[in-house]
């Protein structure tokens, strides 16, 4: 199947360079310490923050940092085909790990010791790239719910199809059995917390793909950062400063 | 959840005694509710409702599938309800299943009638393609996005503009196929019938604080209740469905007045959604 045509435009009409179209909004959930809906192309992704709070679990309890839980769940009506179990599947309980660990590494987690930090994403709508949104949701409710962190964490995916490196993989491009490069960077440190690959690729193509989707990562940091600025100016006129 | 201490609780109980709650409403006025439709593209009709900090999505998924044989000329609904953790850190894993099963039986009870279909919201006989052989199943799912009280009513809400909402396909039927084996269907792509929803009821919760009831209770409200009582109502001022929660008993003149008070609400209920309902619809089409 042809994923790009001759002219060199994508299935839904996209260069292969460009990223589909993002958009976020912050405090969704007024009940969530932090919370935001992200959004890129027709994937939508929103993410609630509560903590840092008491720990459940006294067992987990840590002296000198916070514990960081997370749970990644997909609605009934995420995907084409209605799922029947939205959580607790191999798929959602991995996921789930991989962005914890992700957020794990940039949370200053040694300033709240003996305390819980829990991200709770679910996805409304999969479209392809789900992993990444929720990493960018999740790092937009921290924010939010103003927990301390060395740096923004950002994400994107980047495949090889056609012999064209793609950014930003839709549903259809994902499943075209093509690799599959997911990478999440702290983008100010310049350094990458997560990187996932499906399939195979040839050394020298595997770096031009994972390049790319770092550069896509950078994009999504501009972005967020934008709407975090827009945000506190909100905030600040609300305050009457 | 905070606990609250006794002032706000006394505080909680003696507005509602002066019909003057904790924000300004009367004992029977609903919060502002906001309506929007189309917002699931893949689903064949999906709505979000907010009734105050209370967010609900409701999306209606239309399959082919096999009537039941006892009732070859009705189609199925099934519907299914999950309570999402970011609602409630403690809906996490299987924590929210208690919930969820609560809220999707008084739906069921609501919206479906008894197992023939008879005295259902939903008009079953429409969605009967071929006798016995093929109709329209319909999965209504929904969920829960953030709970502040009264999940129940936002969630019967956005079911009703979900079938509002949905767009079933025209299906054209292959006439000369033999009568036991499945006749071939040819679903179209761009014709579809909009749903009745004329007949889906709406749901009015009343709960007892004190001697007085309040319609569409938040979090707080409903910690100091003492029993609830959720009556679905549709446009004729039928009863729907009826659900009683809560430990402490209830004289059976004090429900009837519950009920009475119900369908009141329910008349403003019924015109302020379907008015939300044609807004969002119309601002739906203006945007596509």
């Amino acid at each position: 199947m042809e994923f790009v045509n001759p002219e060199g435009l994508r299935l839904d009409g996209r260069r292969p360079m460009e990223m589909r179209q993002l958009r976020a909004e912050i405090g969704v959930v007024s009940k969530a310490d932090g919370s935001a809906v992200f959004e890129m192309g027709n994937t939508k992704v929103i993410a609630a923050v509560y903590g840092p709070r008491e720990v459940q679990n006294r067992s987990q309890q840590s002296n000198d940092e916070a514990l960081v839980r997370c749970e990644y769940s997909m609605a009934n009506f995420s995907t084409g085909d209605r799922m029947r179990k939205p959580k607790g599947d191999r798929r959602s309980t991995e996921i789930s790990m991989v962005i914890r660990q992700t957020m794990e590494a940039c949370i200053l987690t040694h300033l709240m010791p003996r305390s819980q930090i829990d991200i709770f994403v679910q996805v409304l709508q999969a479209d392809g790239g789900t992993r990444s949104a929720c990493i960018n949701a999740a790092t937009l409710a921290l924010a939010d719910a103003g927990i301390p962190m060395t740096d923004i964490v950002t994400s994107c995916s980047a495949g090889f199809l056609n012999g064209t490196p793609l950014l930003d993989l839709n549903y259809v491009e994902d499943s075209a059995g093509g690799p599959d490069v997911t990478v999440g960077i702290l983008p100010k440190l310049d350094k990458v917390t997560l990187l996932q690959m499906d399939s195979k690729l040839q050394m020298e193509t595997f770096e031009t793909v994972m390049q790319l989707a770092t550069e896509g990562c950078k994009a999504v940091a501009s972005y967020i950062r934008e709407v975090l600025l827009e945000n506190t100016k909100q905030l600040e006129s609300r305050r009457g400063v | 959840m905070v606990g609250l201490s006794l002032g706000e609780q006394t505080f909680i109980k003696g507005g509602i005694d002066q019909d003057l709650r904790t924000d300004g409403r009367k004992r029977l006025t609903y919060r502002p509710i906001f309506v929007e439709t189309g917002i699931i593209p893949q689903a064949s009709g999906s709505a979000r409702v907010k009734l105050g900090a209370t967010d609900v999505i409701a999306s209606v998924k239309a399959e082919l599938g096999r009537p039941n044989p006892s009732y070859p000329d009705k189609g199925k609904v099934s519907i299914h309800v999950d309570c999402s953790p970011t609602a409630e850190p403690s809906f996490e894993g299987r924590g929210g299943e208690e919930l969820s099963t609560e809220l999707c039986s008084a739906l069921e009870r609501c919206l479906l009638g008894g197992k023939s279909g008879a005295g259902a919201g939903i008009d079953l006989s429409s969605l009967c393609i071929v006798r016995g052989k093929v109709c329209w199943d319909l999965y209504i799912d929904g969920l829960v996005v953030s709970s502040d009280g009264n999940v129940l009513d936002a969630l019967g809400a956005a079911v009703k503009a979900a079938l509002s909402n949905t767009a079933i396909p025209k299906v054209q039927v292959s006439a000369n196929a033999p009568s036991d084996e499945q006749p071939e269907v040819d679903v179209s792509d761009e014709e579809f019938l909009q749903f009745d929803t004329s007949g889906v009821p709406v749901i009015v919760t009343l709960t007892k604080v004190g001697r007085h009831y309040i319609a569409d209770a938040t979090t707080e409200e409903e910690s100091q209740m003492s029993s609830a009582v959720s009556v679905s109502i549709n446009r004729q001022g039928r009863i729907c469905g009826l659900t009683k929660r809560g430990g402490a008993g209830l004289h059976p003149t004090v429900i009837l007045d519950m009920i009475s008070a119900a369908k009141h609400v329910s008349e403003q209920l019924m015109n302020k959604l379907d008015s939300e309902i044609a807004a969002a619809e119309a601002c739906d089409e203006m945007e596509s």
